[in-house]
């Protein structure tokens, strides 16, 4: 499936990239096995958004709600019933995705800023219910000890399992962005009227890319509960929707593993700039002005276009 | 073929199209033309469902085509091409007609099939038949303005339209590149068994290629007629000359 | 929920959340202008807001006494405007001629960076202001006792619906505006320098929101985080409203407040749910919000 559609060099890279990481656990301090871990639940999330945003144009403002949901799902679903733990970890991608079903028909009636205010406005509802009901969601909270199945019972086994989910989870988006579905919607982000008038369905298209995507940002709200073993309403504040959309832009919205790159750089920044002080936000603002004004496509787009001329000179020379 | 009605539409007050009829016969080349201002590209988005007429009928094969939206009526068999160049300039020239293909094949919701392995032949053949094939990894954003005029109706080719709608295609090109243009649209029209239905300013052209002109003029039909007919016709004359 | 209320409390409590609607008003038509003006959602202005309270508390320490407020009224959206229109010339001004979520992600930006430097600045405890002796206490209408700020509330959001009403409609600057809101290119060709009339409508936006946190100072405690809470509302109060639709923000920002107020009757525990069902209502039926919006 894969043969013909990535270069050989990138797959190499990027196989070699994923036995180094699935390697690290017995050779680094906790600490850092446990931030590469929150890095990768981060990626997906960034990647299900630029999803939506890089490839599909759409003003998708609140994608941490489906996070969100994906993430309570579970942590309800292993702290409330009896169910078994695969059956919790199912449960979280469908809510997810249903939940995207649901706001996301309402939202592709509309266009551009009306949709993403309208997203906000279904997702703050969201976020009000949970952040009040403190008997089912556990309020402002949250919910804590959630338990783990003993396959996953310490930090390294949820990191391995963190990582696998991610590496499947990332070739499978890459699959869906070469597929016909893929060309369409970045197709719709270029030019919505031409699609219309070449026989597409936008509003359709665009609601099966919401769904697509919330599926993803439900599986990666899975994997924090599985990392952390909480929840807590944050997840469902639209800051956090913010923050990612920033992680998008960060890495370059418009490459496929932009939005990683993204994501890592930005929790490792929160982590470390952390350890000295406590004014986070402030500089992460200050970071995202000299993006928007320095850097617009992002620093994998940045650096895509450094070594673009470059191959094309030793294209030139070799011919 | 197509059949327009006595279609009007206003925006606010005014009357952007008042009283429009237009007949177009399967396999001809009809021409619309009319000064600026007369409504054709107004007429032309009514036709394709890009606005909602006020008034009017629009029927295409018999059927009434008027209160649907742009994607069906292009699943009904109309294509088109817009003045203002209308494409996907971040993707390829190739993933352009790609796109139309794609979706006249209804396999646009596909999630999992590799998209450079499907429709490969019948993008590559629609893009040799206007010329652009050399240029399919080239990024549509960076082409030539005439290159991209072209691309435009290699898009909508991809739709494998009967009737074909072209809102001035050469618009802006030298003049050598006109005439190849309107040589590679009389060229698909005959190969490809195409209705054609375009609007101009050039004269030349409209006269030599179409078999039958309609007028337009501050929204309405004034005649539609054989070219000769047009030419002689005085109420055209004053439109265009203001009378002499 | 045995509880029974009589007439004069659902009579006084819905005065209260016409009260409410006015400092929310006051916000979200400067909102709601940038938002006609300049085409973004300046969502800074929930930190501006933040800002107008934090320097409420802190000028009306300064000039003790009981007139302290009413010169922390005048001077702290004054303090808001310097901030706002410092941002503005240096940063924000060349940012006009990129897209839309450019200028929008600028302003998130603004906000992340206000919101650290009241921190810093404050610190994070809670701040109150006392209202001044004048509009302490309460006054008996219609059966029930009503406080007297909450008056002085009512009466302010009245006076600036007109003064806004006048401004747009009557003075050459408002007018230019109005007409930028709607063509730019148009007004640009005109003669008129764009970039003067955006600063101007931004600047005259973030003094209602610094306005806003003034008035609101002494009815609320004072906290790092209202600027997201505030925010949130006033995005929810400009969308129902219609899109740069000063009088939609008049007509959602009576709607939010006054459901609230109705909430916390009905369902103390639940009480924001009902502004925000409310908006998610109006929003399923009218999606372009209830009045024209400007663009």
């Amino acid at each position: 499936m894969f043969k013909g559609i990535v270069c050989a060099k990138s797959f190499q890279l990027a196989v070699a990239l994923f036995i180094l990481l699935l390697l690290l656990p017995p050779f680094v301090p906790r600490f850092y096995v446990y931030i590469l871990a929150l890095i990768y639940v981060t990626s997906l999330l960034a990647m299900s958004l630029n999803l939506l945003v890089g490839h599909g144009g759409m003003f998708q403002f609140h994608h941490a709600v489906f996070y969100g949901v994906g993430a309570y799902t579970v942590a309800l679903m292993l702290t409330k019933t009896r169910m078994p733990v695969w059956v919790g970890f199912l449960a979280g991608p469908i809510a997810a995705m249903f939940a995207g079903l649901v706001i996301g028909w309402f939202c592709v009636r509309l266009t551009r800023l009306y949709f993403g205010m309208l997203q906000i406005s279904l997702g703050s509802l969201v976020w009000a219910i949970v952040f009040r009901w403190y008997r089912f969601t556990g309020g402002d909270d949250g919910i804590h000890g959630v338990p783990m199945p003993p396959l996953l019972s310490s930090l390294n086994r949820s990191y391995y399992f963190i990582l696998i989910i991610l590496a499947l989870s990332l070739m499978l988006l890459y699959l869906i962005l070469k597929s016909p579905f893929g060309s369409t919607l970045q197709a719709i982000r270029d030019n919505p009227d031409r699609c219309a008038a070449v026989g597409i369905n936008v509003r359709r298209h665009q609601l099966l890319a919401i769904v697509v995507a919330t599926f993803f940002a439900g599986i990666a709200g899975v994997l924090f509960v599985v990392l952390e073993r909480s929840v807590f309403p944050d997840l469902l504040f639209w800051v956090l929707s913010l923050e990612i959309f920033i992680m998008c832009l960060l890495g370059g919205w418009f490459t496929f593993a932009g939005p990683v790159l993204g994501a890592a750089i930005t929790v490792a920044l929160r982590t470390f700039v952390g350890i000295y002080t406590e004014y986070w936000t402030l500089i992460l603002g200050v970071i995202l002005i000299l993006l928007i004004f320095f850097l617009p496509e992002g620093v994998m787009g940045y650096l895509l276009e450094i070594l673009k001329p470059r191959a094309k000179e030793a294209a030139g020379r070799r011919e | 073929m197509l059949h327009v009605e006595g279609v009007v539409k206003s925006f606010d007050d005014f009357k952007a199209v008042n009283g429009a009829n237009l007949v177009v016969g399967r396999g001809e080349i009809v021409a619309v033309i009319g000064p600026n201002g007369a409504g054709k590209t107004t007429l032309f988005n009514l036709i394709t469902g890009q606005l909602q007429r006020d008034q009017g009928k629009i029927l295409f094969k018999g059927e009434d085509i008027s209160a649907l939206p742009p994607y069906e009526i292009c699943h009904r068999g109309i294509a088109r091409s817009f003045q203002i160049v209308n494409i996907f300039p971040r993707l390829t020239v190739f993933e352009n007609v790609q796109v139309a293909v794609l979706s006249q094949q209804k396999r646009s919701h596909d999630l999992f099939s590799p998209a450079q392995s499907i429709a490969v032949e019948k993008t590559q053949s629609i893009l040799e038949s206007i010329g652009l094939a050399g240029k399919g990894k080239n990024i549509a954003g960076s082409l030539s303005h005439g290159d991209q005029k072209i691309l435009e109706i290699a898009i909508a080719l991809g739709n494998e339209p009967e009737l074909l709608i072209l809102d001035e295609p050469t618009a802006g090109m030298s003049p050598e590149e006109t005439a190849a243009t309107m040589e590679l649209i009389q060229c698909l029209a005959r190969t490809r068994g195409l209705t054609i239905l375009f609007c101009e300013h050039d004269m030349e052209i409209v006269f030599s290629i179409s078999q039958s002109i309609m007028v337009m003029h501050q929204g309405r039909t004034l005649i539609q007629e054989k070219p000769e007919a047009v030419r002689q016709n005085k109420e055209v004359q004053e439109a265009y000359l203001g009378g002499e | 929920m045995g509880v029974s209320y009589g007439a004069a409390d659902l009579i006084s409590q819905f005065l209260v959340g016409i009260s409410r609607s006015m400092i929310l008003f006051i916000v979200c038509a400067g909102l709601s202008f940038v938002l006609g003006v300049l085409r973004v959602p300046n969502i800074a202005h929930g930190s501006l807001y933040m800002i107008g309270a934090f320097a409420t508390f802190s000028l009306s320490k300064v000039f003790a006494g009981s007139y302290g407020f009413w010169f922390a009224l005048i001077l702290a959206p004054l303090l808001v405007v310097l901030i706002s229109l410092v941002a503005e010339r240096a940063l924000f001004c060349h940012l006009y001629q990129r897209e839309h979520l450019m200028l929008l992600l600028f302003t998130f930006a603004l906000s992340l960076i206000f919101g650290d430097l009241v921190k810093l600045v404050w610190g994070a405890e809670y701040r109150s202001v006392a209202a001044p002796d004048l509009l302490k206490g309460s006054v008996s209408m219609l059966g029930s006792s009503f406080p007297r700020y909450n008056l002085f509330l009512i009466f302010i959001g009245l006076g600036v619906a007109t003064a806004l009403w006048v401004f747009v409609n009557k003075t050459k600057i408002g007018k230019i505006s109005r007409a930028a809101a709607v063509d730019r290119e148009m007004v640009g060709m005109l003669g008129i320098n764009v970039s003067w009339v955006f600063a101007a409508a931004f600047v005259i936006g973030c003094y209602l929101a610094g306005l806003g946190g003034a008035l609101v100072a002494p009815t609320v405690s004072i906290t790092l985080g209202m600027d997201h809470t505030l925010i949130i509302e006033a995005f929810l109060i400009v969308t129902i409203g219609g899109l740069g639709n000063m009088w939609g923000a008049l007509v959602g920002s009576l709607i939010f407040g006054v459901t609230h107020s109705l909430g916390v009757l009905i369902l103390p525990q639940f009480a924001i749910i009902f502004p925000y069902a409310a908006v998610v209502i109006v929003l399923l039926l009218r999606p372009k919000g209830l009045l024209k919006s400007v663009w």
